[in-house]
């Protein structure tokens, strides 16, 4: 009885101490996707804010979507990303993208955008799947009838998914307060990427009257593969706008920078600081550096090209033997039938 | 009947058809929902197959599952042992008979690999099964099990190069399964896709990641609406029928070809009307949807075959009709028309009683009988068209008679007069109100389709589809209670019109030739009094 009074004691100013912290804060429960989740270890589990904490005692079913959110977004983050200087490289601490997402940069803004665009996608495929209990039919959510689903069906799946995801991915900003301006970009950012499912939602209908006629003709929304989510954001990266804390009237919003531009709409990624160029190995600012990267000899304009990302610096080529799966014979499930071919590459790595 | 009256009569009507179409927008929910499901793959663990059992994909005694695909690769588990579970509903809902009928859409996540395509006519074999129980505790009972097959149509809009490996192809909605009734409370739907080198099934059918399912039900508040609006209709279309029968009764001479047919439009209506349907919610009456599919197809062959027959009594070019076998021509393709639809219907929804993962559109096997089916679409389609020609044909004659009698009308005698002009009168009249009422059909239809669904308008949502659906069936109620009360025949003996209108009194000289004419209306035959009337002033 003492021993877990203590316990809470502890934990209650570990949580303080978190609070106080807060920069480090926003994107620590990526960190679910390296741990295994056990019933009842909420509070055990690292990287998680107070309030996420208590939904996660809430809501246990769904920490599983949550997982599995971090981990698409990681995937997904590293594909949209494969061929630039910042690869979305992952450490091994709790902070799974190291420091760069600490500051209000680009990367920051696309990392938020994806995750909580991943756990709205997440908890709704879950909720499709009938893993999780409420869903659709929730009565927080908005759009659903009081008499329930016999008389009036339940409302889609996916406006549980971006209401759990706004509760939980956006609690660590709400917990510290809307004046900041990181606070504030990341709440816009998340907000942007859960815009960015719900708009590219298709529809597709049905005609189902007699004979087939479209006489009684019903429609639904599709929820669009994470990978399209992740093409329209890394869109979005590349035409996001700096902006900056401004107050109008007695609130305070972001404003573009540059005041000639017009400001950015809720779709649109904001940032509060430049990049940095990522080439150089800095350990404090927790960039890996290009050196060592693989590049493509042959284009020179694009990112990937060698003279990009190995920052001028020239680069390596050597002859390497690659044994690849070739001529393979798939089956729909399970099985791959390869021959194994030796080829010999030229593999141009960065100084 | 008066002026006076005809105006109430209106009113009255319009009344209801407002009524009917805020019923629907206000108080019926949308008129059918969608809900998606995703299947759960689950592992067949056991090493033989031979007795059924079920995979669920939730709840107590949930399956073995697999995330994806990798992990089966990683743990050596064959295309034949991973079974794709759904239940039907989501957790903490039940299915209920009110949902009156379920189909389920088929689609497929394939992802785009380069050594692993989809095959030009690719086509998957599924394995289905179906099961139901009405408890969350007992034994699943199988409803139905077949191996279908499925056509596969995907397209890949992004080039297919290494650089696009992963994206999905974007592939047609597949007819999977379609229950004519909702009697229990879970069902549970378990597929394979077993492949089978030798064979050639599912071989070239890509890299499947999920299969997804839309099931699309009735609402049951829309249902219960629809019911209210069918009970509180019945009686009324009976009474007048009723009323209207014992009209033509009273008559002295037998009645003709006009008023049987009104009759037997007065009869069809009534039948779509009386609400068998509440039986569905007590008994398990598979046959529902195909029982209602076929009294609508009689109501729409005997209301065109009344606008032809009514236009053809209206032609006044002095031949004798009044007999059914007259119209044979035009009447013929209506029926064959019918009877080509009914047909296909019996072949999509009949054979699905018998199998509900039938789909004629699906099926490839039947690829001989599709192309029939299409024939019998198609001839059905011809039979539209001849139908249109025909009453537009005979529409712009009577049109033709109409203005050519026009010229001669101050010619004739006034009794002769006044029976073209009560001929011309009556026609259009119901020319009017038959396009009134298909004009806000065709309307509403439209409005029904492109809008989304429901509008919200000052803190009410009113739902455009169940609006559309209640009002424009409480329209062609309208239309044939109107038909019916205004086209009864007269009760009135003319003797009696003297004592009791003394204001109608003075052109009895034209009304005893008004017994003459074939056909009698009420409403129209006053305004023809009247203008006889003053004719006569």
């Amino acid at each position: 009885m003492r021993a877990s009074s203590v316990a809470s004691t502890i934990l209650s100013v570990l949580f303080a101490l978190l609070l106080v912290t807060p920069d480090a804060q926003a994107t620590l429960w990526l960190s679910l996707a390296r741990q295994p989740l056990s019933r009842g270890s909420c509070s055990e589990l690292e990287g998680l804010s107070g309030g996420q904490v208590v939904l996660c005692q809430r809501q246990w079913g769904a920490m599983e979507s949550v997982r599995r959110g971090a981990e698409l977004s990681i995937e997904e983050c590293q594909h949209q990303f494969r061929a630039r200087r910042w690869n979305c490289s992952t450490g091994s601490g709790v902070n799974v993208f190291g420091k760069v997402v600490l500051q209000g940069t680009r990367e920051a803004a696309f990392i938020h955008a994806l995750s909580a665009a991943a756990v709205a996608f997440a908890v709704t495929r879950a909720c499709s799947r009938g893993e999780l209990e409420k869903c659709g039919c929730d009565r927080k959510v908005r759009g659903v009838s009081p008499e329930g689903f016999q008389w009036s069906g339940c409302s889609d799946n996916l406006s549980f998914g971006v209401a759990f995801s706004q509760s939980f991915v956006d609690d660590p900003e709400r917990s510290r307060g809307l004046s900041s301006s990181r606070a504030l970009m990341n709440l816009h950012n998340n907000e942007a990427g859960r815009k960015a499912i719900v708009h590219s939602m298709r529809v597709e209908c049905k005609c189902h009257g007699v004979s087939g006629s479209c006489e009684v003709r019903t429609c639904w929304k599709v929820m669009p593969p994470l990978r399209r989510v992740g093409n329209v954001l890394k869109e979005k990266f590349d035409g996001a706008t700096e902006v900056q804390l401004r107050k109008v009237g007695s609130r305070k919003v972001l404003l573009p920078r540059d005041p000639h531009f017009k400001p950015h709409s809720p779709q649109d990624l904001v940032y509060l600081s430049p990049s940095p160029d990522f080439c150089q190995l800095d350990p404090r600012g927790g960039i890996p550096g290009t050196e060592g990267r693989q590049c493509n000899a042959t284009s020179r304009l694009a990112v990937d090209g060698c003279e990009l990302m190995c920052c001028g610096r020239g680069f390596h080529t050597a002859r390497a033997e690659v044994v690849e799966r070739c001529s393979c014979k798939f089956r729909w499930c399970c099985s791959v039938q390869c021959k194994q071919c030796r080829n010999v590459l030229q593999v141009h790595t960065c100084r | 009947m008066s002026t006076k009256k005809l105006v109430i009569v209106g009113v009255i009507l319009v009344i209801f058809q407002v009524f009917s179409f805020l019923v629907g927008g206000l108080i019926a929910p949308s008129p059918t929902s969608a809900v998606h499901y995703l299947a759960t793959k689950c592992v067949d663990v056991r090493k033989h197959h031979q007795n059924s059992t079920w995979f669920m994909p939730w709840g107590p005694n949930q399956c073995e599952k697999i995330r994806d695909f990798d992990e089966a690769m990683i743990k050596k588990i064959e295309a034949n042992e991973i079974v794709f579970a759904v239940h039907i509903p989501l957790p903490n809902n039940e299915m209920s008979p009110w949902f009156q009928f379920m189909l389920f859409i088929l689609q497929f996540d394939i992802a785009f690999k380069m050594g692993n395509q989809i095959e030009e006519g690719a086509v998957v074999t599924i394995d289905v099964s179906l099961a139901y129980r009405d408890d969350t505790f007992s034994k699943w009972t199988e409803m139905a099990h077949s191996i279908e097959q499925r056509k596969l149509s995907c397209n890949f809009s992004t080039p297919k190069t290494h650089e696009y490996e992963g994206r999905h192809y974007e592939c047609d909605l597949l007819p999977f399964m379609e229950l004519g009734s909702v009697a229990h409370k879970y069902y549970l739907i378990n597929m394979r896709l077993p492949v089978n080198e030798r064979k050639k099934i599912n071989v070239g059918i890509g890299e499947i990641k999920d299969i997804r399912l839309v099931g699309i039900h009735q609402n049951g508040g829309f249902t219960k609406v629809w019911f209210a609006v069918k009970t509180f209709l019945t009686p009324s279309i009976l009474i007048i029928m009723i009323w209207y029968w014992r009209r033509i009764t009273l008559m002295t001479r037998p009645p003709v070809l006009l008023e049987k047919v009104i009759f037997a439009l007065g009869i069809s209506m009534t039948f779509i009307n009386i609400p068998v349907e509440w039986f569905s919610v007590g008994f398990n009456w598979t046959w529902m949807l195909l029982f209602g599919d076929i009294r609508q197809g009689i109501f729409y062959a005997m209301l065109l075959s009344f606008w032809i027959i009514f236009c053809g009594e209206h032609l006044m070019d002095q031949t004798e009709r009044n007999r059914f076998g007259v119209y044979w021509k035009q009447v013929g393709p209506i029926v064959f028309g019918s009877f080509c639809l009914f047909i296909f219907d019996m072949c999509e929804r009949g054979v699905q009683l018998k199998n509900p993962f039938y789909s004629i559109w699906a099926s490839d096997l039947g690829t001989e009988l599709a192309n029939l089916q299409m024939a019998f679409i198609i001839v059905a389609g011809i039979c539209a068209c001849l139908y249109f020609l025909f009453l537009c044909f005979m529409v712009f004659q009577v049109f033709r008679n109409i203005s050519g009698k026009r010229t001669s009308l101050p010619a004739m005698s006034k009794a002769r007069r006044l029976h073209y002009e009560g001929l011309i009168f009556r026609f259009k009249f119901l020319m009017l109100i038959t396009l009134a009422c298909a004009a806000l059909t065709v309307i509403f239809f439209i409005i029904s389709q492109v809008n989304e669904g429901h509008w919200h308008w000052a803190g009410y949502t009113v739902q455009v589809n169940s609006a559309f659906f209640t009002g424009i069936y409480g329209m062609w109620n309208l239309y044939v209670f109107a038909i019916m009360f205004l086209y009864a025949p007269s009760h009135k003996r003319y003797g009696d019109d003297q004592s009791n209108a003394g204001d109608l009194g003075v052109n009895s000289g034209e009304e005893i030739q008004l017994t003459t004419t074939i056909t009698h209306v009420d409403g129209p035959t006053e305004i023809y009094r009247m203008t006889g009337k003053e004719s006569q002033e």
